[in-house]
């Protein structure tokens, strides 16, 4: 299981659309544990993003 | 036969809906405002109102086009698939173009509401049950304002006049052309000060103060209500704003400070039983009648009578009764009104209380004794 492929994973939960056959494959993976890793880490860029990006518009206006 | 007489049908029903709206002149949209801020809250308003209507009208075409040109009575069959990733990417990414579309002018707008940096006229509003408070920061001029509609048209006894509901004895006066930055809060519970026209409503909640700006680009006068369910007479706290150019404003400035330090002096003067009983009419309508009723009656249990009561015709309670009008009694609605009117309200309005509806003690309450009761504290 490359970490590309779980990155791919979690994004397409993030936007709600994935491909049976993704689906399937990503089962077949032998521990849960790097999906939820990479989710949280995931979660945490999407806050910090969403803070930053406020920031900077009250900064430019 | 039958066809024609239903499309006359509706064609008459669309002609009386026509008629109607026509005549009432009712408006269904949200008003434009007289602001830069309600301009572009407007314009927002009717921007998101079109994609909206033009998504819409996609979605329902593509819908009905496909129920009738697939049904099954023409022999069509349905395709038997799970997904298709395509579509699905399409339906997701298209609506997040079309929300962010919408929030870059969005959020300009709520970042120039939220800007109240810069301002040239500061006002606290402090919400009452149930009136507003105003006090111009840096002039020391403060005063209520209270609903001034006649308790008859109320009732239903007289024709009610077209601002009813919606006048005030003393409206809030700001001149055009500044910025006004409002504070606002609360002294008892949550209200919401509303200006439509002005596109500013704000929470006012006791111990916070929130704040929010306007400037006025027209002269008139601008009516908003409380927006915030606050208790019995939640409607019955309206907000005018008179708008007035800068001159006029310094007139009023003036003017205002002058009432109320002739309503100062004024205490100092000898008053008489009748001079007091018709000021403490007033008084009473504009700030005890909306609990304890015109008649003095009361609702029972929740605001006790005072016609015939012990505290306002017993001589021994005298004190007493003066002490509740001016400190209030916590935990009810029952406010502390000697920090809100002047000391010749406060000795009118307890003299008619303790003469008014057969309570004939003849006592005569001198503004000079609430003055000393006053600084005794």
């Amino acid at each position: 299981m490359n970490i590309w492929k779980v990155f791919k994973a979690v994004f397409s939960a993030f936007i709600g659309v994935q491909s049976e056959k993704n689906r399937l494959e990503d089962f077949q993976a032998n521990s849960p544990i790097p999906f939820i890793l990479v989710g949280i880490l995931m979660v945490l860029i999407f806050i910090f993003s969403l803070v930053y990006l406020v920031n900077f518009m009250v900064y430019l206006m | 036969m039958k066809e024609r007489s239903c499309s006359s049908a509706v064609l008459i029903i669309l002609a009386a809906l026509w008629s109607v709206s026509a005549q009432a002149d009712w408006a269904l949209n949200m008003t434009e405002g007289v602001t830069e801020v309600s301009r572009s809250i407007y314009s927002l308003h009717m921007q998101i109102f079109w994609i909206c209507v033009v998504i819409a009208i996609a979605v329902f075409s593509v819908m009905f086009w496909s129920i009738i040109h697939h049904r099954k009575s023409v022999g069509a069959k349905a395709e038997q698939f799970h997904e298709n990733t395509t579509v699905e990417l399409i339906w997701t990414i298209v609506p997040v173009l079309i929300l962010v579309a919408m929030a870059v002018p969005a959020t300009t707008t709520l970042i120039e509401m939220y800007d109240t940096s810069d301002s040239d006229v500061d006002i606290q509003v402090t919400g009452y049950q149930w009136k507003w408070q105003y006090q111009y920061l840096g002039e020391d001029l403060s005063f209520f304002s209270n609903l001034s509609t006649n308790p008859d048209e109320i009732n239903n006894k007289v024709e009610k006049n077209k601002n009813y509901l919606l006048e005030v004895d003393e409206p809030l006066v700001v001149p055009i052309g500044k910025k006004i930055r409002f504070l606002v809060t609360s002294n008892d519970v949550i209200h919401s000060w509303w200006v439509p026209a002005f596109a500013v409503k704000r929470d006012a909640i006791p111990g916070f103060i929130n704040e929010s700006w306007t400037r006025i680009d027209e002269v008139g006068t601008y009516r908003g209500q409380c927006a915030e369910l606050c208790g019995k007479d939640h409607g019955f706290m309206p907000i005018v704003v008179q708008a007035v150019t800068d001159e006029d404003y310094a007139l009023w400035l003036t003017e205002k400070k002058a009432s109320i330090a002739a309503e100062v002096a004024a205490a100092a003067r000898v008053w008489s039983l009748e001079e007091l009983m018709v000021r403490g009419e007033q008084v009473y309508q504009k700030n005890c009648a909306a609990c304890h009723q015109v008649g003095g009656q009361g609702i029972s249990p929740m605001f006790p009578a005072l016609k015939a009561s012990a505290i306002a015709t017993q001589a021994e309670q005298r004190d007493a009764h003066i002490k509740i009008v001016l400190e209030g009694r916590a935990g009810t609605a029952m406010q502390a009104y000697g920090a809100q009117l002047s000391a010749v309200e406060l000795a009118a309005v307890i003299t008619y209380e303790r003469n008014a509806w057969g309570n004939d003690t003849g006592d005569i309450i001198t503004p000079q004794s609430i003055q000393s009761m006053l600084k005794s504290k």
